[in-house]
């Protein structure tokens, strides 16, 4: 501090200038209290973000912390064991994870394409007028909490696929080869089906936004440069749109798809939870996120809650690389365009 | 190359050196600012190659030289803004009446407050225009309520821009024009009584008709601050300078008055930019 | 048929196919929407606002439900907002080139998207069992890890958006940095903060999974954190999975309100962004 303060004074002296020293002595105390204040801000900011990473180790320490005793017990082979029977204290992972993948896949298969085309439309075709409020409907659809959908689902679609999609679809499929095992079953209504298409509305918003957002960076001399050409609208978007934005569009999809793998409360409501495998996808299955919801509260006993803690694990895991894959495209991305 | 052959070695003076308002009245044009051997770095690129060259007390020096020539650079060396940004480094000395800058112990909020800067984009802070030029002066001194009212009309008024404001004191800084609003960033940074004004192409996002007001309040307040102006435009720094320094390349090229520099410059390279030949 | 005809047929083709799209996607919309407010609309009334769940086959309301939800809600936000805030602030302003904000910036979006049960059981892990017990506390914290990503990333967003300018200008002026994060920053970007907070506030209104098993849920009113304490997603949950029609009613009801608020909470962030463009 004597350092700092000495040349204080040799700069007062030098300077020679019109102001005087008292002015400037409190000028250099107010300005030493506002610099601690300074270096308190800049630490405490610091530690701020080193808590998110904190956040982040502490979800996954815990999650293992949880799911150890499940873990000792079952070994590897909590991933291939189908059993889950709380009464026998036998648990295994294949039911909820299988219901995970499948419904998430369904999902995506339904919702990326249908995406991709409103995203066209709304980048290309659609009046200009109509574009916001298409716009704006999108958002609201994205915003609306996931338990609507839920209720939703439970209480008029699944009933209406009960009534008219499903009994259509056993009936189509009945005497094709290999497919008809894919439709078969009694007409629940509720059951892996349903939850796809649920789930697939939920997502749907999403993919359709980011891929807008990633249609609209396409710098419009591309587009222009194609259409000057002769192309129709649908050869711009395959042979210039698409391209430009194809790790936009990739990045997109996985965060979609992420969203989708974690997804609890408007797959709950439909999905019927049964802890089984069926070849039918009209059939009654169950995810990771539905089976904790369902029966972490009743969870009795510590090797049913590790159990249900262990499918979080993988659950967690399972979102985890997916999310780190879309990151790391994304950044790529971001570097590629400056 | 260091070519200071507008300066006859009588005024050079010898190192190190106390200057200030007394020297003057020694009949002595005063260095405020004497930048020896400065070199400084983006990363590895050199981008300023041992600059010497005085800014004198109470004068107007005006850097010209094509894009990239480094005055900009320069400019910023001289209030250490480019601390702001990792990867950039300076050497050498920026001799403030005789103390160097460049030290590390060097205060910078102090070194601010005697060195203030206009720069190119007018950027008024999302404050009422008495709060823009209140909040700097609160920042150093603990004045009453009156005082400050004073500091603030004062520096309006230094700004040429208080009969346009006064009665809108307390609207938006950003609701003014764009030229208003470069007065009130020199209002802001001259009410905080500095001794050197930087300004960094300060009317290069103007109109004409401000332009020519600020070139008025340059002429005004160089009776009592030390100004440096990077220009890219030679006429306005014909008009407005005392001393011009040309750049090419991160090289101090030459520097002389300013009526001898635009009527007989000494080097070819100044000749060629100032006739239009390139730049 | 001709190159030519075919290709003005797969266009056709493709832009039927988005115009159905879109329709489908629009449809969806006003299928939920209408749905929701048919059946909500139906059993609203001030009872809803003003009485407490009722065992089935009585008349009841949804009061503990909305009070213990709002209290969540500010807790969450109080307690994730200053985190989000801050570290978003050290990501955009401190550590701008550091490779912690690289790596930070990364784990922030894996938690944005992170699925929303696994948050519930991990504060299960770390307040609830060793606790002892469930409670609104631990409801509270499971919203605050939710909030704060959302935070984090638009704090940074916005406070990166701020052109360079603004904040050399006040450092040259020689303010020390957190005084230009905390004046000049933050008030430059404080609409599009503000809209963080109210995007983050809508995220959670409609958060089930993180309070299953945090907070749990509470058949009388209560406002005592340290117990279980009602929410209107998880009352949602029971109702709706119930075999009562009346709980079923309350269900879509509470689904109603919940929606409204999101949706006003988005109209007015969408708001205030535009009008912070504006400005």
């Amino acid at each position: 501090m004597s350092g700092s303060r000495r040349h204080k004074l040799v700069d007062m002296a030098l300077s020679g200038s019109v102001e005087s020293s008292s002015a400037a002595i409190s000028r250099t105390k107010t300005l030493g209290r506002l610099r601690s204040g300074d270096a308190l801000f800049h630490h405490l900011t610091r530690a701020a973000a080193i808590l998110v990473l904190i956040i982040l180790s502490g979800v996954i320490v815990a999650l293992i912390k949880g799911s150890l005793p499940a873990l000792q017990a079952f070994g590897f082979n909590f991933l291939i064991e189908e059993r889950w029977n709380p009464v026998t204290e036998k648990f295994g992972a294949v039911a909820p994870i299988y219901g995970t993948l499948v419904t998430s896949l369904i999902a995506m298969l339904i919702a990326v394409p249908l995406g991709l085309l409103i995203a066209l439309f709304l980048t290309e075709l659609c009046p200009m007028w109509l574009r916001r409020p298409i716009g704006i409907a999108i958002e609201l659809l994205a915003g609306i909490p996931s338990i609507i959908y839920g209720i939703w689902g439970l209480f008029v679609f699944a009933p209406f696929l009960q009534r008219n999609l499903q009994p259509a679809l056993i009936d189509w499929f009945e005497n094709v080869p290999v497919l008809s095992s894919l439709f078969e079953g009694p007409p629940y209504g509720i059951g892996i089906l349903t939850a796809s298409l649920i789930l697939a509305i939920m997502v749907l918003p999403f993919i359709t936004s980011i891929s807008r957002d990633v249609f609209e960076a396409v710098p419009p001399v591309l587009k222009e440069a194609a259409y000057g050409v002769g192309c129709t609208t649908w050869e711009v978007v395959r042979y210039v749109v698409l391209p430009f934005a194809r790790v936009g569009v990739i990045g997109g999809i996985m965060l979609g798809l992420g969203r989708a793998l974690g997804e609890t409360m408007a797959v709950t409501f439909v999905i019927g939870n049964a802890h089984k495998v069926s070849a039918s996808i009209l059939a009654p299955g169950t995810t990771i996120s539905a089976t904790i919801a369902n029966e972490f509260t009743e969870a009795v006993g510590d090797l049913y809650t590790s159990s249900l803690i262990a499918l979080g694990l993988i659950l967690f895991v399972i979102t985890f690389i997916v999310l780190a894959a879309a990151r790391y495209l994304l950044m790529r991305l971001e570097k590629r365009v400056g | 190359m260091n070519s200071m052959a507008g300066i006859s070695n009588a005024t050079q003076p010898p190192v190190p050196t106390v200057v200030g308002r007394a020297s003057e009245a020694a009949g002595k044009t005063a260095e405020k600012i004497l930048i020896r051997n400065l070199n400084f770095y983006y990363g590895d690129n050199k981008a300023l190659k041992s600059i010497n060259v005085p800014l004198y007390d109470r004068k107007v020096t005006a850097f010209i030289g094509p894009s990239g020539c480094g005055k900009s650079t320069l400019l910023r060396i001289l209030n250490r803004i480019y601390g702001l940004y990792p990867h950039q480094r300076a050497e050498g000395e920026v001799l403030l009446d005789g103390k160097n800058i460049l030290d590390p112990g060097q205060d910078l909020n102090l070194l601010r407050a005697r060195v203030g800067m206009v720069f190119q984009k007018p950027t008024p802070f999302p404050m009422s225009i008495y709060e823009n030029i209140a909040f700097g002066v609160r920042l150093f001194e603990n004045l009453p309520r009156a005082d400050i009212d004073e500091r603030v009309q004062s520096a309006l008024r230094r700004a040429a821009i208080w009969d346009e404001v006064k009665d809108k004191l307390r609207a938006n800084g950003l609701s003014l024009s764009g030229g208003q609003q470069q007065r009130l960033c020199i209002a802001r940074t001259v009410a905080l009584k500095p001794e050197v004004i930087l300004l960094d192409e300060p009317c290069s996002a103007l109109d004409p008709i401000s332009t020519a007001k600020i070139e008025e309040l340059i002429d005004e307040l160089k009776d009592d601050y030390t100004i440096a102006i990077v220009t890219h435009n030679m006429q306005q720094a014909a008009r407005v300078s005392d001393h011009t320094a040309f750049m090419y390349l991160g090289e101090l090229v030459e520097f002389d008055t300013t009526s001898k520099m635009f009527t007989t410059p000494s080097d070819r390279r100044t000749q060629d930019y100032i006739t239009g030949r390139f730049g | 048929m001709d190159r030519y005809r075919r290709r003005r047929l797969r266009n056709s083709v493709v832009i039927a196919l988005s115009i159905g799209a879109t329709a489908i996607g629009l449809g969806w919309l006003v299928l939920i929407l209408g749905t929701l407010v048919y059946e909500g609309l139906s059993g609203l009334s001030p009872a809803v606002f003003t009485e407490m769940t009722p065992p089935p086959g009585a008349a009841g309301g949804l009061l503990n439900p909305i009070i213990g939800s709002l209290m969540l809600t500010i807790l969450a936000v109080a307690i994730g907002t200053p985190v989000g805030i801050l570290a978003g602030t050290y990501m955009a302003e401190y550590g701008k080139y550091a490779k912690l904000t690289t790596v930070v910036r990364f784990i922030n979006d894996i938690l944005l998207s992170a699925p929303s049960i696994v948050v519930g059981l991990f504060v299960y892990e770390i307040l609830v069992a060793p606790m002892g017990h469930f409670s609104g506390w631990a409801g509270a914290v499971a919203l605050a890890l939710i909030v704060i990503p959302v935070v984090v990333r638009t704090t940074e967003d916005m406070l990166s958006l701020l052109p360079k300018e603004l904040r050399e200008s006040a450092t040259a002026l020689g303010m020390p940095r957190a005084q230009v994060i905390r004046h000049v920053a933050y008030r430059a970007a404080r609409a599009g903060m503000i809209t963080g907070v109210l995007l983050a506030i809508a995220r959670i209104s409609g958060e089930t999974a993180p309070l299953l098993f945090t907070a749990l849920n509470n058949q009388f009113f209560s406002s005592n954190l340290n117990a279980p304490i009602s929410s209107l997603p998880v009352v949602i949950f029971q109702f709706a999975l119930s075999p009562y029609a009346d709980w079923q009613k309350l269900a879509w009801i509470g689904a109603l309100i919940i929606t409204f608020a999101v949706l006003a909470l988005s109209i007015t962030a969408r708001a205030l962004s535009a009008s912070g463009k504006s400005s």
